[in-house]
């Protein structure tokens, strides 16, 4: 085993865990459940504002309410979308197919 | 006249008896129809929501290739499926695979990603597996023949040139608002890095097909930052990743060996940026090794690409019209390319287009040539 890496890798990887477990416990207080729901107005934004940027925009009547749940997740990941948007979407798209 | 009221009014009485029970049927029948459907109502909402999910996606492509000097042929680019299984809002898996056929007419699979996403909260997921490498913008999401609006990578972001192309390891990723609905997201990785593939002691290339042992033993980490102003559509990428790669060496037994690790870093920079229908799209990468005396080879080197995209739909017409300009920079003469490129496209849907391309391609070193191409492609994004 290397140790360079170790020194290098272990100082960013707990960089990262210490930012993401101060991230967990951030959202952890500030959502209530309410809240937290998906909401069909905020979703029409936030489509807007993000389902153009890397390709075209895909038609809400394209997929069933299940497969956006899936599809937009998916694009959660690629996009950096925050866990809200992704519900938001999600409504937006479920009331539009 | 007695008899006449009597019988009418038994007439009427039977009449109304008759009706009074024909409704009461009719009820039950109702009812019964009701609860029938509020059963089948139920068996419906059922597959609509359970916990795992199931989803097939994907994209394909095929199309006709003629290059100066060699014959014209049709092509079949690939067939990508893409499976997603998401359990609840807590874990998906995203696997996309991918076949093509080579020029001999043999079948080839390969898995151009497969990772299991944790969503720890709103603004992270940690993601573990072979993952399509988060440095920079074209590999990881404009590649798919479909979204790219060229029926080929620019020059320097294909397979094994100097953009990154996957990496196995751990990442995290997510995004977060930062004023008004701007954003930032995220994505940083640790992986067992790239290797170099060895040519009579040069390094002829290096490959980032996401490596499933890391041979040297050195992790490389790093990731990308982007900065996203949803109301001009601009988003602003900066990717950095550093750590130690080494020379792979196959001898005539098959067995592969491994030199010691060396520094490796890449770079690098985006830009995307959407007014309408006319899109701007800019990146530039460099991947870079240093030198290592005991290695087989030695040397140190510098791999870099650039490119810039315009494409503009005369919306409402479904025609559309594509630019782009491409450098790329290796230690190897022979291989080096600028290209220019222009191209229509006709956009069925915004998943199915089909694309006429010309490239000119030039090398700008002293006694070499490169040839220009003429690539016909049809893509379908599922
Ligand atoms: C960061 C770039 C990016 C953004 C932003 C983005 N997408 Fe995508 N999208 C992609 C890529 C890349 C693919 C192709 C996936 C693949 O090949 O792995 C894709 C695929 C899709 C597909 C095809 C099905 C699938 O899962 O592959 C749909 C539908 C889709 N996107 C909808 C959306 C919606 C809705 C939004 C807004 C929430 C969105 N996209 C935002 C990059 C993006």
């Amino acid at each position: 085993m290397n140790t360079q890496w170790l020194k290098i890798s272990g100082s960013v990887l707990s960089a990262l865990l210490i930012t993401a477990g101060l991230l967990a416990t951030g959202t952890g207080v500030a959502a209530e459940a309410d809240s937290k729901k998906g909401d069909f107005t905020r979703g029409v934004q936030a489509w807007a504002d993000n389902c153009t940027r890397c390709h075209d925009v895909r038609d809400p009547k394209e997929l069933r309410d299940d497969q956006w749940i899936t599809t937009v997740y998916h694009m959660r990941i690629r996009a950096g979308l925050t866990g809200q948007q992704t519900r938001d979407i999600i409504t937006f798209m479920q009331g539009s197919n | 006249m007695k008899f006449k009221l009597t019988a009418i009014a038994t007439a009427v009485g039977i009449l109304t008896m008759g009706s009074a029970l024909a409704a009461e049927v009719d009820l039950e029948k109702l009812q019964a129809d009701v609860d029938k459907l509020n059963a089948k109502a139920v068996e419906w909402e059922e597959w609509k929501a359970p916990k795992t999910l199931v989803h097939l996606a994907g994209y394909a492509d095929v199309g006709y290739t003629d290059k100066q000097g060699e014959p014209g042929s049709f092509k079949v680019g690939t067939f990508s499926p893409i499976f997603h299984y998401q359990f609840s809002d807590i874990v998906m898996m995203e696997a996309e695979l991918e076949f093509t056929i080579d020029e001999t007419g043999k079948s080839e699979a390969g898995i151009d990603y497969f990772t299991v996403d944790y969503f720890i909260s709103d603004y992270v997921a940690l993601i573990g597996g072979k993952f399509l490498s988060p440095i920079g913008q074209f590999r990881q999401n404009l590649h798919p023949s479909w979204i790219n609006r060229m029926a080929s990578a620019p020059v320097g972001f294909g397979h094994d040139q100097a953009a990154p192309n996957a990496e196995i390891g751990l990442m995290f990723r997510g995004g977060f608002p930062v004023g008004g609905r701007n954003t930032m997201s995220y994505a940083a990785y640790i992986g067992n890095g790239p290797t170099f593939e060895a040519d009579g002691g040069e390094i002829e290339g290096i490959e980032t097909p996401g490596l499933n042992r890391d041979g040297d033993g050195g992790k490389v980490g790093g990731g990308r930052l982007g900065f996203y102003i949803p109301g001009i559509k601009l988003d602003l990428g900066a990717s950095y990743a550093t750590g130690k790669a080494s020379v792979r060496t196959i001898d005539n037994t098959g067995a592969i060996s491994y030199d010691k690790g060396r520094d490796y870093t890449v770079y690098g920079a985006d830009l995307t940026w959407r007014i309408s229908t006319f899109r701007l799209l800019g990146e530039y990468v460099s991947q870079e090794y240093g030198a290592q005396a005991s290695s087989a080879a030695p040397d140190s080197g510098k791999w870099t690409a650039w490119y810039a995209q315009a494409s503009y739909q005369f919306a409402p017409s479904k025609w559309e019209a594509v630019l782009r300009y491409g450098e790329y920079d290796t230690p190897h003469d022979g291989q080096d390319r600028n290209q220019s490129a222009v191209g229509v496209n006709y956009l069925f849907a915004s998943n199915v287009v089909a694309k006429l391309d010309y490239e000119f391609n030039e090398n700008p070193n002293p006694g070499f040539d490169a040839e220009n191409r003429v690539l016909v492609q049809f893509a379908y994004g599922f």
